[in-house]
């Protein structure tokens, strides 16, 4: 480990730290909503779902809302990774006690609405600029059936990350753009001596393995699931498994990482490329000691991305002020200076048309290209997994992904099992609906 | 106690029924308590194990066998079952070693015993959550202390809570550091009851150090032995906290355990009819190893005086 890497780990360490221990203090939940007073409280649950300095900013946006609104007071409340928030507005909603907003990562839809636990937002967008304003991509991750439940907030997709110097140093000029040139990329930049591997040629950010695993699908032109069935085992999928299968058998990338782990290696110079969120660009740009450039993730049959990240939801159980006032605040976050902002700032795809239209989005994507490939990206992403039974279809695909690669078992039974598995989910808790 | 006996007394019962009216008033208050939050969780959870049942919902459905098929099934299940497995089979054993020589080297009459015994039972009194933000710490591969270890004595740095291969590894030494000081104080108290003149008998005859230790030591305290080892298997695998705060059962699963898995599919995944019936799996298995230990262990236990 170089000593570049030290202020970088420990400040992660810190923050995680402070956020653990924010969120055990928070187990004791404060009531939702205060009687008797003309101020609206409300509460909005987020995680902080890439690496970086995320915490601060969205605590600083709700600060700036609450300074500038008399009548509605936000309380924002960190719960720890999407997990972690998805899992505790699930089990608020089983007590009664939901807040006010929340924002999951956009999968989750169905499996809230399954809850019956979203308000339906459709008739104040159409009163609104939303329809005509939102990037369409971004704003379909909200809908089911043409309802909207939600504003996209915090979108990502996956890039392709690499080190310039590495770069310079193998005598490579650019990215790679197909996955052929990925895997001569990834091999002229792995170094080992002997069977220890000094540096990697690539690799993915674990732990959301599943969701770029989705992207080499769509590379494949095929999306693996439907609104009530995925299609793990296609021929399209099997064939993106069977590439991450020779990747580890070439020993050009490791067989498994974790998310903060693996931007943490690429900072330190330990991996030359990295499939990680847009929304550690700026994090991966102040924090490495060398140029970091950024990519489309490269194509085989097509390019193609997931949507990460997610919409500031609203409950469905709430007073009707509660809701207006949810939406007066998810409204703000989502509005087009904002929107702005927090793209500068994280890294994460500004939602709105008129952001990217304004003279200060534009001169930061002429200053730093790399914040305007995500947006070029997009075009060709489209939501994540969107399935009834979400949380646990996703465990038997990482989970079948992490086998695979663990030579424990072949790509197309290891794909299969999880396709049999997930469906079964999906069957179960569409029979529940019924 | 002694009012309820005289209040019982002044009926006219037969002496087996009052005693047996004392014994059962004297068991209500646990009774109560047993019922409440062990048997009557059990059954539901075994109820809950032939239905689907869904957190947040009053939905029920009965599902018959098809719960135990798809654990049966599970590879998710068997690995988290394999990893409590080995957790246990190397965790405990090490633990109980450890813990036995530090008490019997803490059973002298040193300069400064107590201090000693407060050192080695320390990590006992540091909440478990704590230890376990401390644990991660030590073992970051870039700035941690134990990496920074490993390289001065010239040893290969590892990923640790980062790697497939070490995580499940790395918690297991944490948790012997924390059972050690546990199991050493129950074992310290044991030894305290071992009668020296046996000893003295033993110098006096050359008997090594060793040879007292494995002769007369260990077969006098085997009854705590015998529960520690017991106690043991049932905290492992109970292992929760280190994991859900240290790796979330991360990476790859490699140090997912089964309470976790149950809590994940509970709560994560809102399906309590799985989870009851992986909890009831892990019932059984844990009766199984207690009834085997029973009958191999515990039919070498040596009482003394009895």
């Amino acid at each position: 480990m170089t000593s570049t890497k030290l202020p970088i780990s420990r400040r992660h360490f810190l923050q995680v730290g402070a956020g653990a221990i924010t969120a055990a203090g928070m187990l004791g939940t404060t009531p939702l909503f205060a009687s008797g007073t003309d101020v609206v409280k409300l509460q909005f649950m987020y995680p902080v779902g890439v690496s970086g300095d995320i915490n601060r900013i969205v605590t600083g946006m709700i600060n700036n809302f609450n300074a500038s609104h008399e009548k509605v007071q936000v309380e924002p409340i960190y719960a720890g990774s999407y997990d972690n928030t998805e899992q505790k507005v699930m089990t608020s909603l089983g007590v009664g006690e939901t807040p006010a907003t929340w924002l999951p990562i956009n999968s989750a839809l169905q499996t809230f609405l399954g809850m019956d636990a979203l308000a339906d937002v459709t008739a104040m967008a159409k009163a609104d600029d939303i329809y005509q304003d939102f990037l369409p991509g971004f704003l379909s991750i909200c809908e089911s059936e043409e309802k909207l439940y939600g504003l996209p907030f915090q979108c990502s997709t996956p890039v392709l990350y690499y080190n310039k110097d590495l770069f310079a140093k193998a005598g490579i000029n650019k990215a790679p753009d197909t996955w052929t040139e990925l895997m001569e990329t990834a091999k002229a930049l792995t170094i080992r001596n002997g069977a220890d591997v000094s540096q990697w040629g690539l690799t993915f950010g674990g732990g959301w393995h599943d969701w770029i695993f989705e992207s080499f699908v769509r590379q494949n032109a095929l999306v693996p699931w439907q609104k009530d069935k995925v299609m793990f085992d296609a021929p399209e999928a099997i064939d993106a498994l069977e590439f991450w299968v020779k990747m580890v058998k070439e020993g050009v990338m490791p067989s498994a990482s974790t998310w903060q782990g693996s931007a943490n290696d690429f900072m330190a110079g330990r991996t030359a490329m990295l499939y990680h969120s847009t929304g550690s660009l700026a994090n991966l740009r102040k924090s490495s000691p060398f140029e970091v450039g950024v990519a489309f993730m490269p194509k085989n049959k097509t390019y193609g991305a997931t949507i990460g990240g997610g919409p500031i939801l609203m409950a469905k159980n709430q007073p009707d002020a509660h809701l207006q006032a949810s939406w007066t605040f998810a409204r703000w976050m989502t509005n087009t200076q904002n929107q702005t902002h927090w793209c500068k700032e994280t890294g994460y795809i500004a939602a709105r048309k008129s952001s990217w239209e304004g003279e200060e989005l534009k001169a930061f994507a002429n200053e730093v290209p790399a914040a305007k490939v995500a947006l070029d990206q997009a075009a060709y992403a489209g939501a994540f997994l969107q399935v009834p039974g979400y949380h646990k279809v996703r465990e038997y695909l990482k989970s079948a992904l992490d086998r695979t690669l663990a030579g424990e078992i072949d790509p197309t039974s290891a794909l299969k099992d999880a396709t049999k598995q997930s469906n079964r989910e999906i069957e179960r808790l569409m029979r529940r609906r019924a | 106690m002694f009012v309820l006996k005289n209040f019982l007394m002044r009926f006219p019962f037969q002496n087996a029924t009052k005693e047996s009216l004392v014994a059962f008033a004297m068991l209500l208050p646990s009774l109560i308590f047993l019922t409440a939050f062990t048997y009557w969780p059990i059954l539901r959870s075994l109820y809950f194990s032939f239905h689907d049942v869904m957190l947040g919902s009053d939905k029920i459905f009965f599902l018959g066998w098809e719960n135990y098929e798809r654990v049966l099934t599970d590879s998710l299940f068997w690995k988290s079952f394999r990893n409590t497995a080995f957790y246990t089979l190397i965790t405990i054993p090490l633990a109980i070693v450890c813990a036995l020589l530090l008490a019997v080297a803490l059973d002298t009459k040193i300069r400064g015993v107590a201090l000693y015994r407060s050192a080695f039972f320390y990590p006992v009194m540091i909440p478990s959550v704590a230890a376990g933000m401390v644990w991660v710490f030590l073992y970051a591969p870039g700035y941690g202390p134990i990496n920074g270890m490993m390289d001065a004595l010239g040893l290969p740095k590892l990923e640790w809570l980062y790697s497939s291969e070490w995580a499940l590894p790395a918690i297991m030494v944490m948790s012997i550091w924390k059972y050690s000081g546990y199991f050493m104080l129950i074992l310290l108290a044991a030894l305290q009851l071992v009668p020296r003149d046996l000893y003295e008998a033993a110098k006096l005859d050359g008997v090594s150090t060793w040879h007292q230790l494995v002769h007369i030591t260990v077969p006098l305290i085997s009854p705590t032995i015998y529960f520690v080892v017991i106690i043991g298997i049932l905290h492992s695998y109970q292992i929760f906290d280190y994991v859900f705060v240290m790796t979330q059962g991360g990476p790859a699963d490699s140090t997912n355990v089964l309470t976790l898995y149950i809590y994940q599919n509970a709560f994560q995944y809102q399906d309590i009819g799985f989870a009851s019936t992986v909890a009831n799996m892990l019932l059984v298995f844990i009766g199984i190893l207690i009834a085997l230990i029973a009958a191999t262990l515990g039919r070498r236990v040596h009482y003394l005086g009895r």
